[in-house]
């Protein structure tokens, strides 16, 4: 996701409210949005874990309000009970997802990075949702395929989030699809990566996103042509892909 | 619906680029796009007024939606020439109905061919009426069994909040509510100047009912920025 270090100290001031860039037509489009429709609706911890988020370096790295709006309402669609979450950073989405299920609903959570979870977790556990949470430190590939391994946890999973490093979608989703039911859904983060799938052969991308975006390119290419899922690519936050297991 | 005067000339894509949108068209949706829908989609083009029908992304979008709540009831309030009732046709299970009211039936029999061919004309009824007295009728007979899973609205934007009140009772706790254009060209947040006149009085109907949305507690809503602005409205009360 592109950065605003080349903004001036005022934009980046709305820059840090609006999150990062969106794809729409305007800032101004953006804000409507989340002014109307998201704000005045965000949950209180919601809004907390948001602004601790905000003054964090990485904050580019955090689930935008619009979209854990979106998550939060899928979520209830599907009555899901049972998740699980790659990528978790300080836990915007993850809330979102707490907040949605039943109270006997769990989480699986995994993150590379336990410290910045544990940024958000005290707003988490304030809200009385800790308890469905199970976060686990570490790369997520080997619990997946440890999972595949146990053979008891094949179409246990309503829903999955996967908000983690691009250049393993693919690998992810392999294993994903055993594990999540036939009927659930998979959601993929940032698939339309600020744009740049479209940007020129000679645009100036920073080194990260020319690098990810080989990765987003064929990921896209190969939900879409995935005959056991339907998808959904939507210009929610960065770009959502849900793909609905169907066989 | 009257309201085109220059609407037409408008872009209705919200997003950054032509180029994004175009990217998402040919990589996500065309290449899952039913045949029937893409036949029908090329003829609505063809029509003067064809900027009124669904954007391909949102019928897939409204695919994911009918199949995850399971829908098996649904409402359609706008019709044109029938893409959006042929994806909700589609994405309902054989034994799946549509009420689908629209003002005028001749953009409906553009359509009806491909609904045909698509072998789902049997799950619509087709009412050529306006539609507030139909819903107001439906009022009179509601019990809990006959409650909608899902209600679509695509038309008179003077009529939105009007059509609400009378949905919010016919539509399940639990169900949806789903209002289109509800960004109305991006014009919510900055007006061109060279927008219609007409297309600035709806606009006024659509900043209320978008405040109002947001409000009503017999609701939780995501606004989601595809096509021109689809509101979900997720009835929880």
């Amino acid at each position: 996701m592109a950065s605003n270090t080349e903004t001036q100290n005022g934009e980046q001031g709305r820059h840090q409210e609006v999150g990062h860039k969106s794809l729409l037509q305007s800032d101004a489009l953006y804000q409507y949005i989340l002014d109307t429709s998201v704000y005045p609706r965000e949950p209180e911890a919601m809004k907390e874990l948001r602004e601790i988020t905000a003054k964090h370096p990485w904050n580019l790295m955090t689930t935008s309000a619009d979209e854990g709006q979106f998550l939060n309402m899928l979520l209830k669609l599907i009555n899901a009970k049972n998740t699980m979450e790659i990528g978790v950073y300080t836990g915007y989405s993850l809330l979102a997802t707490a907040l949605a299920l039943p109270d006997d609903g769990k989480i699986l959570a995994m993150d590379i990075n336990r410290e910045n979870y544990e940024l958000g977790l005290p707003v988490i556990q304030k809200a009385g949702l800790a308890h469905k949470i199970d976060f686990r430190e570490g790369p997520a590939l080997p619990v997946l395929d440890q999972m595949i391994e146990d053979g008891k946890y094949h179409g246990t999973f309503d829903f999955v989030f996967v908000d983690a490093d691009k250049d393993n979608y693919l690998n992810y989703h392999k294993r994903l699809l055993e594990l999540v039911k036939v009927g659930g859904v998979i959601g993929y983060d940032n698939t339309l990566w600020n744009g740049s799938v479209v940007a020129p052969p000679d645009a100036p991308l920073r080194k990260y996103v020319r690098y990810y975006r080989d990765f987003v390119l064929e990921l896209n290419k190969a939900l879409a042509a995935d005959p056991r899922v339907e998808i959904c690519q939507l210009p929610v936050g960065d770009g959502i892909t849900l793909c609905r297991r169907i066989k | 619906m009257a309201v085109l005067g220059g609407l037409e000339n408008f872009d209705k894509n919200l997003l950054k680029s032509d180029a994004l949108h175009q990217y998402i068209l040919e990589t996500s949706v065309y290449p899952r796009e039913h045949e029937q829908l893409k036949a029908l989609r090329e003829t609505s083009e063809k029509h003067i007024m064809g900027i009124m029908s669904l954007p391909p992304e949102e019928g897939q979008l409204l695919n994911m939606l009918i199949k995850v709540l399971s829908a098996k009831k649904t409402l359609e309030i706008g019709v044109f020439t029938g893409y959006s009732l042929l994806a909700t046709a589609l994405a309902l299970p054989r034994d799946g109905k549509i009420t689908a009211i629209d003002i005028d039936k001749s953009y409906y029999e553009i359509g009806l061919p491909f609904i045909q061919k698509a072998g789902v004309e049997n799950k619509i009824k087709f009412i050529e009426s306006e539609a507030m007295p139909v819903l107001d009728k439906m009022l009179q007979e509601v019990n809990d069994d006959v409650l909608y899973d899902f209600a679509f609205v695509d038309a008179d934007k003077n009529n939105y909040a009007k059509y609400h009140e009378r949905l919010i009772k016919l539509v399940k706790v639990g169900g949806i509510i789903a209002y289109d254009n509800t960004l109305w060209f991006g014009s919510v947040a900055e007006v061109d100047p060279s927008f219609p006149k007409e297309a600035l009085e709806m606009r006024e109907f659509l900043l209320k009912h978008n405040k109002f949305l947001a409000s009503d507690t017999r609701i939780e809503i995501s606004q989601i920025s595809i096509g021109d602005g689809l509101t979900i409205c997720h009835r929880v009360l």
